[in-house]
């Protein structure tokens, strides 16, 4: 046979392109399940972390289930809230059926733009609120988790990740622990700006709310800082001005009748 | 094993290794070899995807019209390292690797060695032996990652595989951890090559 006529340049080409495509089809569809267990296992890590459940290192070596466990057995209650601060959803906690809000990328956008926003609020039984935060990078998104005391003020932990930063420069938001851990005890006060400070010389300045950048990573920073102030803005009508505790007291108040 | 087998397969580990000896993939090897374990598994990931292209690409040798063969060839490398990416992420081990490696993995693709060994000898080879070649490249890009890999967690991070090797007291060195680094140990690596195996060096 011509193997190089062009009838059969073309029709060979193409049906190398189905059939490559039809395998890739069938893998990405058996292998999708245990995909998805495996990231939403490490936002769950993610968040616990942040909110001081367990060492770090010990909830990585932890597997999934032990992971699903882990935060059932910690997580009090999990709701949505929208735009104007109001809780708008349930998130159920139950062991069999986690709900969470892991795609960030609209809820940023609807913080930006304005319109229907989920955004989460997970309240674990050491009194911690977690909240998450996302923003853009210097190559992709950057996001993370910060837990507040129940004061609604006081950072108890963070955990930060990235899609594609540097490494050994922006990727230090991730991989340094002593970055993270510079988060723990500093204060947001919601209603005063900036909410949160993350630059140059930020800590020098003596603020309560600031922590220096990290050198050679001005953009990744930069992102870091966007995102959390973008994001405590928009918590800031359920967590701030002492409206998240009134709130709880109506929750109590409405459970005694 | 007769001669000729014994040959494809000790060449590219030695004589012919594709980082000292042919200069090819060097990026990635400056890239992922921070930490042993990234390198084990992106070395794993390179060995697996080398031999089976080959391999795919051999047995389609004939049927392949040359004038678009590349492009043909490119198809089933990008389709293998799909097929690894999608495996590393679905595993509850591999997940955290496969995060650390992000874009190292995707990038096979462009890796030279690959499309390098389908030109130059999948397409004119019988299967198995291509295989072999495909494999015996992969392992001897493997080696040479872990080789670098070594040092750098040793001398970068004090540790080997995660656990803490050197004293407490050892203060990380901060440039093995900078690609630049990797580069000075590869140029180290290949003059030590060369100066083991007089063949190597140019008159």
């Amino acid at each position: 046979m011509n193997t190089n006529s062009n009838a059969y340049t073309v029709i060979y080409t193409t049906l190398v392109v189905v059939v490559v495509a039809a395998i890739l089809a069938f893998t990405a569809m058996k292998l999708k399940p245990s995909q998805s267990a495996n990231a939403k296992a490490e936002t769950l890590r993610q968040m616990m972390s942040a909110a001081q459940i367990k060492p770090t290192d010990e909830l990585y070596a932890t597997k999934n289930a032990g992971i699903l466990q882990l935060y059932a057995d910690n997580i009090d209650e999990a709701y949505t809230i929208g735009l104007d601060g109001k809780k708008s959803g349930e998130l159920s906690v139950s062991k069999d059926r986690i709900e969470l809000v892991d795609n960030l990328k609209p809820q940023n956008k609807a913080i930006k733009d304005g319109g229907e926003a989920r955004l989460p609020v997970y309240i674990f039984k050491n009194g911690v609120i977690v909240i998450p935060i996302y923003g853009a990078g210097l190559w992709g998104p950057v996001w993370g988790y910060v837990a507040f005391q129940p004061d609604c003020h006081t950072i108890a932990g963070a955990y930060f990740d990235h899609e594609s930063e540097t490494p050994g420069l922006g990727a230090k938001i991730k991989d340094e622990a002593w970055f993270r851990e510079k988060f723990v005890g500093k204060t947001v006060e919601f209603g005063s700006e900036p909410l949160f400070n993350l630059s140059k010389n930020a800590e020098a300045t003596g603020a309560t709310n600031a922590v220096d950048a990290i050198t050679g990573a001005t953009m990744t920073s930069k992102g870091l800082d966007e995102a959390l102030n973008v994001w405590f803005k928009a918590y800031e009508k359920h967590l701030g001005f002492g409206a998240f505790l009134n709130t709880l007291t109506e929750t109590t108040n409405a459970e005694e009748e | 094993m007769d001669k000729k087998l014994k040959e494809t397969i000790l060449n590219p580990i030695l004589k012919g290794n594709p980082i000292t000896v042919l200069i090819l993939g060097i990026c990635s090897s400056l890239a992922v070899t921070v930490q042993l374990k990234g390198a084990l598994v992106m070395a794993i990931s390179v060995i697996l995807v080398t031999g089976l292209s080959s391999l795919v690409c051999s047995l389609l040798r004939n049927t392949i019209p040359m004038r678009v063969r590349i492009i043909v060839q490119l198809v089933v490398v990008a389709m293998m390292v799909i097929l690894v990416d999608q495996i590393l992420k679905a595993g509850e081990g591999t997940y955290a690797i496969d995060k650390q490696l992000s874009v190292y993995i995707g990038l096979i693709i462009t890796n030279c060695i690959v499309m390098g060994r389908i030109e130059a000898f999948a397409l004119g080879n019988k299967p198995i032996p291509s295989l072999l070649d495909g494999l015996a490249n992969g392992v001897g890009y493997g080696l040479i990652l872990i080789i670098v890999a070594f040092f750098r967690e040793l001398l970068g991070s004090g540790t080997l595989f995660g656990l803490q090797v050197l004293p407490a007291g050892y203060i990380p060195n901060n440039l093995v951890i900078l690609p630049p680094f990797a580069l000075i140990l590869l140029g180290c690596i290949i003059w030590a090559h060369r100066a083991y195996d007089k063949d190597l060096q140019e008159k």
